[in-house]
């Protein structure tokens, strides 16, 4: 018999091989900042049980529990059942907006992306004083939170590509929708049509990503599978700055905060070391690095729905960065940036860089 | 007083930007109006500069979000930063509680104390402008 909600369907196996271990509220970044036993895998599982035996409903009551997750992966990495966590939660967010019940951030997101080209409703993009749209071997792909809130650190990053004399274009770029797949709605096919279309303008053979979630967006949603018929590929930009050497160096100590889209949803985490190892000398990891990262607490639309939760699992890993004492936290992800910058505290003296950005300034100082 | 059902304190001065200036003598206090933070809601990050900062009328020196919104602040007289609200670091919501009171944002040390009457201050002006502001910012 056909259960009451798709999640059951497709996941109801899984969810009942929870052996409720708890081995996830170990490494899950909600639980670890709120320690609230219902924010963790198991937690979110224990209450889809009660769902599937129907004691329950999805409902709005459960939006707290079930819409509060960055799924950053690290409970999937770490379930000794294997549980697939991140892929059931996707489900019963989409059997709760079916069912009428949705976190009103996200209805909201939804409802904006109908009407503007980014998840803020901002009408006017930086101009980032770039021709857009021309012919170019390259596409770089900025992405909404390095549009429209870490314009600083894109400038940066664009500086160092021409810096590099790299044959690129901006484009007239729309939000590449993923996340809205991620917190119980559908990609925008009207976005991805206009993001491809304008790619396939430019000629270019080459998109590079400033952001990691927009890459995995564009080489796994099979809605983007138009740029890969048309043998475009897609990069994240520590996959390209890989292969540079720049000529500078800091005698700084410097860490690095491993984004989750890129680490461990994409499994890169040599290519941005093997770049900072060329500039910084003086490199320590933080105490839980590559697989094994903290969440900054903004992925999953967590910012957005949830700022003070967010902020707090930021400030959770900005204290190991100044645990090990580090000067400077390298990252390559804008919202990784734009949530561990606003989290910082006065007294926390270390500076948040993406990677590109800080080569630009040691290539600046040394002019 | 009250216009147009949002809290103005008459002893203030009002920047376009909706960031209010209190004259404290040698210093001004700057905030953000009841305007601003019924429209932005929950306030969860304000940046805090450095103390020593200079700044320039009409120039952005800080920014304030929300949820999902960005404002950005914009110095209402050349002068230098001399103090920041640090309650605001972990409790930016105190500007949605108190935006006239513990809600305080900066203290300026003003170049010209003059550059404040570029700012509107009277009735008439504050209630024409926030008349245009509410059919341009606030839905039915």
């Amino acid at each position: 018999m056909e259960a009451k909600y798709d999640f059951a369907n497709k996941f109801g196996d899984q969810v009942l091989r929870c052996s409720e271990c708890g081995f996830c509220q170990g490494f899950c970044p909600v639980f670890g900042a709120m320690l609230r036993p219902s924010y963790s895998a198991r937690g979110k599982m224990l209450v889809l049980k009660e769902v599937m035996d129907g004691t329950i409903d999805l409902n709005n009551e459960l939006i707290e529990t079930l819409f509060q997750c960055t799924t950053c992966n690290s409970c999937l990495e770490n379930c000794p059942a294997g549980v697939e966590v991140p892929e059931i939660i996707r489900q019963v967010r989409k059997d709760m907006v079916h069912a009428g019940s949705c976190h009103p951030a996200f209805e909201g997101m939804n409802e904006v992306l109908k009407e503007h080209t980014n998840i803020y409703a901002e009408e006017e993009p930086e101009d980032f004083e770039r021709e857009r749209n021309k012919k170019a071997e390259y596409v770089y792909f900025i992405g909404c939170v390095g549009s429209y809130r870490e314009d600083e650190a894109t400038m940066s990053t664009l500086e160092l590509l021409d810096r590099l004399k790299l044959d690129y274009t901006l484009i007239d770029e729309v939000c590449c929708s993923g996340v809205l797949d991620d917190v119980g709605y559908q990609i925008n096919e009207d976005l991805v049509r206009k993001n491809i279309d304008l790619i396939l303008a430019t000629g270019a053979k080459m998109v590079i990503t400033g952001c990691p979630y927009c890459s995995r967006t564009f080489n796994n949603k099979p809605q983007y599978a138009r740029l890969k018929d048309k043998g475009i590929k897609i990069i994240h930009i520590t996959q390209f700055l890989n292969e540079f050497d720049f000529g500078v160096k800091t005698d700084k100590l410097v860490t690095f905060h491993d984004p989750c889209d890129l680490g461990r949803h994409c499994g890169i985490y040599e290519e941005p070391r093997e770049i900072i190892r060329k500039i910084a000398p003086n490199f320590v990891e933080l105490p839980h690095s590559r697989v094994d990262a903290l969440c900054c607490g903004a992925g999953g639309g967590v910012r957005g729905a949830y700022p003070k939760n967010s902020l707090a699992m930021a400030r959770r890993r900005l204290q190991e960065v100044e645990d090990v004492g580090a000067d400077v936290v390298l990252t390559e992800c804008n919202s990784c940036v734009h949530n561990l910058s606003n989290a910082k505290l006065r007294r926390q003296k270390f500076r948040i860089y993406n990677i590109s950005q800080f080569i630009n300034e040691l290539m600046q100082e040394a002019e | 007083m009250e216009i147009r059902g949002y809290n103005m304190p008459e002893d203030l001065y009002y920047e376009q930007n909706h960031f209010w200036v209190r004259d404290e003598g040698d210093l001004l206090v700057m905030g953000m109006d009841d305007f601003a933070q019924q429209l932005a809601k929950e306030i969860v990050y304000v940046q805090l500069p450095d103390e020593g900062k200079a700044l320039q009328a009409g120039k952005k020196f800080a920014k304030v979000e929300s949820g999902k919104w960005l404002g950005k602040v914009f110095a209402p007289v050349d002068g230098e930063l001399v103090a920041v609200n640090e309650e605001l670091e972990t409790n930016p919501g105190l500007i949605n509680e108190d935006c006239y009171g513990k809600g305080w944002m900066y203290k300026i040390k003003p170049e010209d104390k003059g550059e404040l009457n570029n700012l509107m201050r009277t009735y008439e002006e504050l209630d024409k402008w926030l008349a245009e502001e509410i059919e341009k910012y606030v839905k039915e």
